[in-house]
């Protein structure tokens, strides 16, 4: 079998033209050999060391399984550290088609790349060599700030430790970077986090040196010894270095380690930041005496590079979004129950950075299955848990709770008093969007009486969420209460009604009220993303023969 | 259970009728005749006898949402321009009426809005000053120049309009079966809170019975004039022409995705009820304060009997979220 493998693997490559094999194909896991390649249009035959893997010709993490290596071409784009060609290919279940398949992508790598030299307009990071610091890995989060650096600042980073995991087999201490301040703790700018997230407790700190330009070789290779930065770091820096590592130890802090941000400008003029681990009472430096003075020079050391990552807004949901006429919206959510919850962590999966929450209600453990709770957080408020949930997903969204008794107060038993009517609608009207997710009929009716200029749309679903009625301001009182009471086939006999049970509920599951609410909010993005009439409708889920859903147009 | 869409449909324009308020139409009334008497005695020989147009002449009204309009024929001389003639009655009105009422500039009238009375009732008249267009033509040929208030889109950068408002009031005279589609429109617009003009929907089915032969019970004509607004609103070339003024196409206050929208929303309402009759009721809901039913004068007709259930098992309208 193993045989016939490599034999393949010959006859294939001996079937292409332009490969010649320089040094025979053997090996008993891998199968390793080296290729000279030759074609038209190159000036002289090009080596590399080929590597086919046991997976081959199936991919393996995403990656290829045959490698082609020479790392005398590094300085050509898409050649890896270790000097393997970057390329990817598409799929082939067959040995030798997939090696017709590679090698072509590897000649047409040297045409675009070697003989062309050619660029590509994406651009790519630096590449680092990661490493731990002492078998801890650390991984720093930023944003990108509303503040110009200038090339050979530098100062001090404030950072909060936000979650200590696992990566691999190791620990993994995740940190966001919190703001920017200089060397004598004056704040320059904070990262754009939501509020909670700037206000994260288990402070630390870090140093930051912004260079500007990019301490790459080859503008691909981050630098990976501290002696390349020889020409970058000013003197005033080392010295800056040199101080804090006395301050550190000073701390008793010998032997931990220190965050360095490197910040340089990337073609579309943002500025990226790759972080460094120093270790305290080990940093690359050393004093030297020059006429009478001593000064700090750079230590010939390999750079332990840490994971970093822009996590600005655009990158956070670059993905995909609701529209920005939805997600720049201030939205007040009325409920957070089965459907207001499912809205809520949909706005927020979706983009939008300022809604607030209210409900009198209190999470019990039978509402976990059907809601976006958790059964961890116990017994508790139902706009806490929800509060907590979303500040869990999203950095970006700022959630406030709003004073429920006033809310009820306010709206039920002050309303017809011209004052605190007018103090409602204006409550009200500092919101952009406001969706009523409570069935709080009586709440309905007298929001229906306000004169509103913020939207407001009210959802709510039959028993065994057979349907979802949307209804928009200020056609929501008599629309929602024709549809259940006349049109709708709203059977309440068959409640769920356990044992113990003071108020029985509706049945369905969490994945029936999830696609209703899932179709309707995709449908309200629509409405807002293309300035469509905000007409009522109603998503029906049947389930005969198949599953049939429709949304019913009013 | 689906119902009997002729008879609901008519069910909803009887309690719709302008007689069931009639003694609040008397404040209406009063209120129009003390404002047609000021404005008499304030301008004298500089006027023609006001008149009364707009819903009410036109038996289109309904009594959910109306007001009483009031066209006040200037003589040629009485003003050099009709932006002097618009604020000289704006400022007239106000200083009469502004302590009682909000008195505010519209697109081509005044508004007159009196703060609600003892019962809670809220009168509003609003005022059309027109000017003749040839001096002593008006009693001949009823032609009058209205002023446009500037700030108002679509009739933005037209400074007048010209119009008739016997013509318009003659153009619907007769015409029962029109006038009884118009008021479901009518209705269909108030409930549903569209912002379509109603003279635009008084053109427009006037239109369709012209052009449609449109014929059958209430509810046949209803849904043959909604399937010609569905079909045509949005059809290049087409017109409403005032019958006040020929060269003034009323089709052209919508922008085209208005047309589209209205044509989308005539043919939801066609399929709804097609799907379900009850869907009438969403529609064209009767007016519950008249309803000519028995639990309308009982308990009952605060839903006590519907509303009430056993203890701690929802109702049937329970909703869920």
């Amino acid at each position: 079998m193993k045989e016939n493998r490599l034999d393949n693997i010959l006859q294939t490559l001996d079937s292409i033209p332009y490969v010649k094999v320089k040094e025979p194909f053997s090996g008993e896991v891998n199968i390793q050999g080296r290729v000279s390649i030759q074609f038209e249009g190159l000036s002289e035959p090009l080596e590399f060391y080929v590597v086919i893997y046991p997976q081959y010709p199936f991919r393996t993490y995403d990656a290829e399984t045959i490698k082609f290596i020479n790392k005398d071409y590094l300085k050509y784009n898409h050649v890896m550290g270790d000097g393997t060609v970057c390329i990817h290919t598409s799929h082939n279940p067959n040995i030798e088609k997939k090696l017709l398949i590679d090698f072509e992508s590897l000649k047409n790598w040297i045409e675009k790349y070697y003989i062309n030299i050619d660029s590509d307009l994406h651009y790519e990071h630096l590449i680092t060599r990661e490493s731990d610091f002492k078998g801890i890995i650390t991984s720093y989060m930023f944003t990108d700030v509303d503040y110009t650096f200038n090339r050979n600042q530098f100062g001090f980073v404030n950072l909060s430790l936000l979650s200590e995991g696992k990566n691999g087999n190791k620990p993994i201490h995740n940190y966001l970077t919190k703001g920017f301040v200089d060397e004598f703790g004056k704040e320059i700018v904070i990262c754009k986090w939501s509020n909670i997230y700037k206000e994260l407790g288990r402070p630390n700190h870090g140093i930051f040196f912004y260079a500007e330009k990019q301490p790459a070789t080859y503008n691909r290779f981050a630098y990976s010894n501290w002696k390349e930065f020889i020409d970058v770091f000013t003197s005033d820096f080392l010295e800056f270095l040199h101080q804090c590592e006395k301050e550190y130890i000073k701390k008793k802090r010998r032997g931990q380690y220190v965050p360095f941000y490197i910040g340089y400008k990337i073609p579309n003029g943002e500025v990226h930041w790759l972080v460094a681990t120093i270790e305290i009472g080990n940093f690359p430096i050393e004093g030297t005496k020059e006429n009478q003075i001593w000064t700090s020079k750079l230590l010939n050391e390999n750079i332990k590079w840490a994971t970093s990552r822009n996590s600005s807004y655009k990158y956070f949901f670059g993905r995909g979004a609701f529209s920005s006429k939805l997600t720049e919206k201030r939205i007040l959510i009325i409920g957070v129950g089965a459907v207001g919850s499912n809205v809520a962590r949909t706005f927020v999966k979706c983009g939008c950075t300022k809604i607030d929450l209210t409900d009198y209600d209190v999470k019990e453990p039978k509402n976990v299955c059907r809601a976006e709770f958790q059964f961890a957080s116990g017994r508790t408020d139902k706009i806490e848990e929800m509060s907590n949930v979303l500040s869990h997903i999203s950095p970006f969204v700022n959630i406030h709770t709003v004073n429920q008794p006033y809310f009820e107060i306010m709206s039920k038993a002050l309303f017809g008093k011209d004052k605190s009517r007018n103090e409602l609608e204006d409550f009200l009207n500092s919101y952009d969007l406001i969706i009523d997710c409570s069935t709080d009929d009586d709440l309905m009716f007298v929001l229906d009486n306000l004169s509103l200029k913020s939207d407001l749309i009210n959802l709510s679903i039959t028993n065994h969420a057979k349907e979802l009625v949307c209804a928009f301001h200020p056609n929501t009182y008599d629309f929602v209460s024709k549809q259940y009471s006349e049109i709708l086939d709203n059977d309440v006999e068959d409640l769920y009604n356990p044992t113990g049970c003071w108020s029985p509920t509706f049945r369905a599951s969490y994945n029936d009220i999830s696609m209703l609410v899932q179709i309707a909010l995709k449908k309200i993005n629509n409405i807002y993303k293309s300035d469509s009439p905000k007409d009522n409708f109603i998503v029906k889920s049947e389930i005969n023969d198949e599953l049939n859903i429709k949304i019913i147009q009013y | 259970m689906a119902i009997n869409k002729k008879e609901y449909l008519q069910e909803v324009l009887e309690t719709h009728k302008m007689s069931h308020v009639n003694s609040l139409l008397d404040k209406y009334r009063d209120k129009r005749k003390s404002i047609k008497e000021a404005l008499e005695e304030h301008y004298t020989d500089k006027i023609y006898s006001p008149l009364n147009s707009g819903s009410y002449a036109k038996h289109t009204a309904i009594n959910t949402k109306f007001d009483l309009d009031v066209v006040v024929p200037f003589k040629k001389k009485s003003f050099s321009t009709l932006e002097e003639m618009f604020d000289d009655v704006f400022d007239f009105l106000n200083e009469t009426y502004g302590t009682e009422a909000t008195v505010r500039k519209q697109k081509v009238s005044i508004g007159i809005i009196f703060y609600s009375d003892n019962d809670g009732d809220e009168i509003s008249i609003d005022i059309v000053p027109g000017r003749e267009l040839n001096e002593d033509q008006y009693n001949e040929d009823n032609k009058l120049n209205l002023y446009v208030h500037s700030q108002y889109g679509l009739l933005a950068g037209k400074t007048h309009l010209l119009t008739n408002i016997k013509a318009q009031i003659e153009h619907i005279k007769s015409r029962d079966n029109e006038r009884k589609i118009i008021r479901l429109l009518k209705i269909w617009k108030s409930s549903n809170n569209e912002d379509y003009k109603s003279f635009l929907m008084e053109l427009i089915t006037i239109k369709a019975f012209d052009k449609d032969s449109i014929s059958g019970d209430l509810c046949e004509m209803l849904e043959s004039t909604m399937e010609y607004i569905r079909d045509n609103i949005t059809k290049d070339g087409f017109t409403l022409s005032d019958p006040g003024n020929s060269g003034n196409n009323v089709a052209d206050t919508l922008e085209s995705w208005q047309k589209e929208n209205l044509s989308s929303k005539m043919k939801n309402m066609l399929d709804r009820i097609e799907d379900n009759s009850d869907n009438l009721k969403i529609y064209f809901p009767i007016n519950p304060d008249f309803k000519e039913n028995e639990d309308t004068k009982s308990s009952e007709g605060y839903g006590v009997k519907t509303g009430a259930s056993t203890f701690s098992i929802p109702t049937q309208n329970q909703r869920f979220g």
